[in-house]
């Protein structure tokens, strides 16, 4: 990519238009994402520092960060290893149905995740047709919230490493095996760097869903207080009480505890691209 | 280390890539596999590498059978035609890779594999890029970079595929002579493929020529261009002009004027061959079988000029070669009308037929 793509000084592009797409560009993420999310803060700011603080400190609220951020971490954690297990599967071997598995994999993207919420809720309850048959709890547990946001968040790294495993040449494992490597060690040194960043993209994207996730997560949950209340739940709460500077306050924090996550992979994604974008 | 490849064959689906191959390769010889594409040559190197199993035969290395050995275990360097470097390592971590993963008791010391590394890289002239990583080079550096790598595991067989066949002429002229001087510093068995015949002839011990996964001929440089066994050979060989004719004694009558009902049995038809530094332009008859043809274009640059002429009696064309000082002294020019004849006809009898 063009360090310098701005297109303005005497460079001129084969497509013209720079100026009127990019003033479209702006202001549609203006009118789509900035103004509302700036409202957060400026409802915010009606509450005074005090009661801010003693809104988003509060431990009821402090316990819900650590669920939502600890299982979406989790469930994009576990996203990241078998979504590229999956992809493999999809992209190295031929099967019958191989279609129709490739089809199952965006199912969670068009399911309304209440009605994900629901199945998952009925089969993962103590006398469920799957949670019977386990020896701990699950639903109404963290690990249920775990469960439910793994399943909304598979399709991310699934469609991010397919392509990148569909255009890796296979010369390359051909070469690390004529140069002596086995086969572990051609995936981890010579794949899976390959991978890596695509990968990352993917957890970014599905780390994100999962943090504003609510439909799926409220049913497998249970909602108990300090235990298995998730973040968008309370906002939600604060909503229905009318208390909307309070709900506005925990959405903020929200806001930029996850911009910071995700600048962070974000860095971390142009640090493993980084040297061989260059040029 | 000699390579004996012996009665190999390979099939993809309908297509017959490689047909009852048999070649031997005495250590320390450069060997090249010319041939078009769809030939099978790379389908043969591929198989001696390990990377594609033949459906018969089977491959030896010095006099062993290694026909079902994995490719990390044959001690084979592979360079391939897009290079195939690791884009996420540095060219130092490229060329390390074959040492460092080898297995804890064989793998060398991290100083060693530097200094390893190192000499190697000055081999290969690239010293200074150790830091870099492969798209910060040419196309060149790149193969540059292959090559080292494939030579880091010290292999007994080097195998090539069309290593110079992505780069510009004459990156590729530079390449393959130093190929030629690796080849023989090393002191390995190498075996590389290639559609240039420019290529082969210059760099190779031997050239193996094939067409549609059969050998055509096989043969050293001089053999395989002088005494070209069939006309694909010939073809595939260089420039070359064609005589159609009658087969008379001691030779092939071209002319059209005697071959037309002079005799009375049907003579059989032939096709001379003959390449364009052995037409020679006269400006009178010298007799013999002489033909009259007309300049019609002359390309003068460089050392040899290249002139294209039309027969007067077919209307076929007809390419000369002849060196500038000798183009000087015919003083030709385009339009005027000469004689020609060929210093030397390769005559192919159709097959069904022997004299």
């Amino acid at each position: 990519m063009n360090k310098k793509g701005k297109g303005r000084a005497g460079r001129k592009g084969v497509l013209p238009g720079f100026g009127l797409s990019l003033g479209f560009t702006v202001f549609y993420l203006s009118v789509l994402v900035l103004l509302p999310l700036s409202t957060i803060f400026i409802n915010t700011a009606g509450m005074g520092w005090e009661k801010f603080f003693k809104t988003i400190f509060d431990p009821r609220v402090v316990a819900s960060y650590k669920l939502s951020f600890g299982s979406s971490l989790i469930a994009g954690g576990i996203n990241t290893v078998f979504g590229i297990l999956l992809a493999w599967v999809l992209v190295r071997y031929q099967f019958p149905g191989k279609k129709l598995i490739d089809g199952l994999v965006d199912l969670p993207f068009a399911l309304p995740t209440a009605v994900a919420g629901i199945a998952l809720t009925t089969l993962y309850v103590p006398d469920g047709w799957i949670g019977r048959f386990l020896g701990f709890k699950v639903a109404f547990t963290p690990l249920g919230v775990i469960i439910a946001l793994t399943f909304i968040g598979l399709p991310f790294v699934v469609r991010m490493v397919q392509p990148v495993l569909q255009n890796l040449e296979p010369e390359l494992e051909e070469a690390s095996a004529s140069l002596g490597a086995g086969r572990a060690q051609t995936f981890w040194r010579v794949i899976f760097p390959e991978l890596l960043p695509a990968a990352l993209g993917g957890f970014a994207l599905a780390f994100a869903r999962s943090l504003g996730e609510y439909g799926s997560v409220v049913f497998i949950s249970g909602n108990m207080p300090m235990k298995t209340e998730i973040t968008p739940l309370l906002i939600m709460t604060k909503l229905e009480q009318y208390d909307y500077a309070g709900a506005t306050a925990i959405a903020a924090v929200m806001l930029v505890i996850s911009f910071i996550l995700l600048l962070v992979i974000n860095l971390l994604q142009w640090w493993s691209n980084r040297r061989y974008l260059e040029n | 280390m000699s390579i004996q490849i012996k009665n190999v064959s390979k099939r993809f689906g309908q297509f017959t890539a490689l047909d009852q191959i048999d070649i031997n390769v005495d250590t320390g010889e450069l060997i090249a596999l010319l041939g078009p594409s769809g030939s099978g040559k790379t389908s043969l190197l591929r198989i001696i590498a390990g990377l594609e199993a033949p459906d018969h035969g089977s491959i030896l290395f010095h006099g062993e059978n290694i026909t079902s050995v994995n490719p990390k275990e044959r001690g084979v360097g592979f360079v391939f035609q897009h290079y195939a470097l690791f884009r996420h390592m540095t060219v130092f971590d490229n060329v390390a890779y074959g040492l460092k993963v080898r297995p804890r008791k064989t793998r060398p010391g991290k100083q060693e594999i530097k200094e390893k590394v190192k000499e190697l890289l000055e081999l290969v002239k690239l010293e200074a890029f150790a830091g870099r990583y492969p798209s910060q080079l040419s196309g060149g550096q790149r193969q540059r970079v292959a090559l080292a790598r494939a030579l880091a595991v010290e292999p007994r067989v080097l195998l090539l595929d069309e290593p110079f066949g992505a780069l510009d002429a004459k990156v590729r002229k530079e390449l393959r002579r130093w190929l030629r001087k690796l080849h023989d510093e090393f002191n390995i068995t190498s075996i590389f493929v290639t559609h240039d015949q420019e290529e082969a002839l210059d760099v190779a011990d031997r050239i193996v020529v094939m067409n549609q996964g059969k050998i055509e001929q096989q043969g050293s440089p001089e053999e395989v261009y002088e005494h070209p066994v069939s006309p694909f050979v010939y073809d595939f060989l260089g420039n070359f002009n064609l005589f159609h004719g009658r087969l008379k004694e001691g030779g092939l009558d071209y002319g059209q004027e005697q071959a037309e009902g002079e005799r009375g049995s049907e003579p059989l038809k032939a096709v001379g061959y003959a390449r364009p530094h052995d037409i020679t332009i006269h400006r009178e008859d010298i007799g013999g079988e002489c033909i009259k043809a007309v300049v019609h274009y002359i390309h003068r640059v460089g050392p040899v000029v290249r002139i294209e002429l039309k027969r007067i009696d077919t209307g076929e064309f007809l390419e000369s070669e002849m060196m500038k000082e000798v183009f000087k002294e015919l003083k030709l020019d385009a339009g005027e009308q000469v004689y020609i004849k060929p210093r030397e006809l390769k005559v192919f009898i159709p097959e069904d037929y022997s004299i």
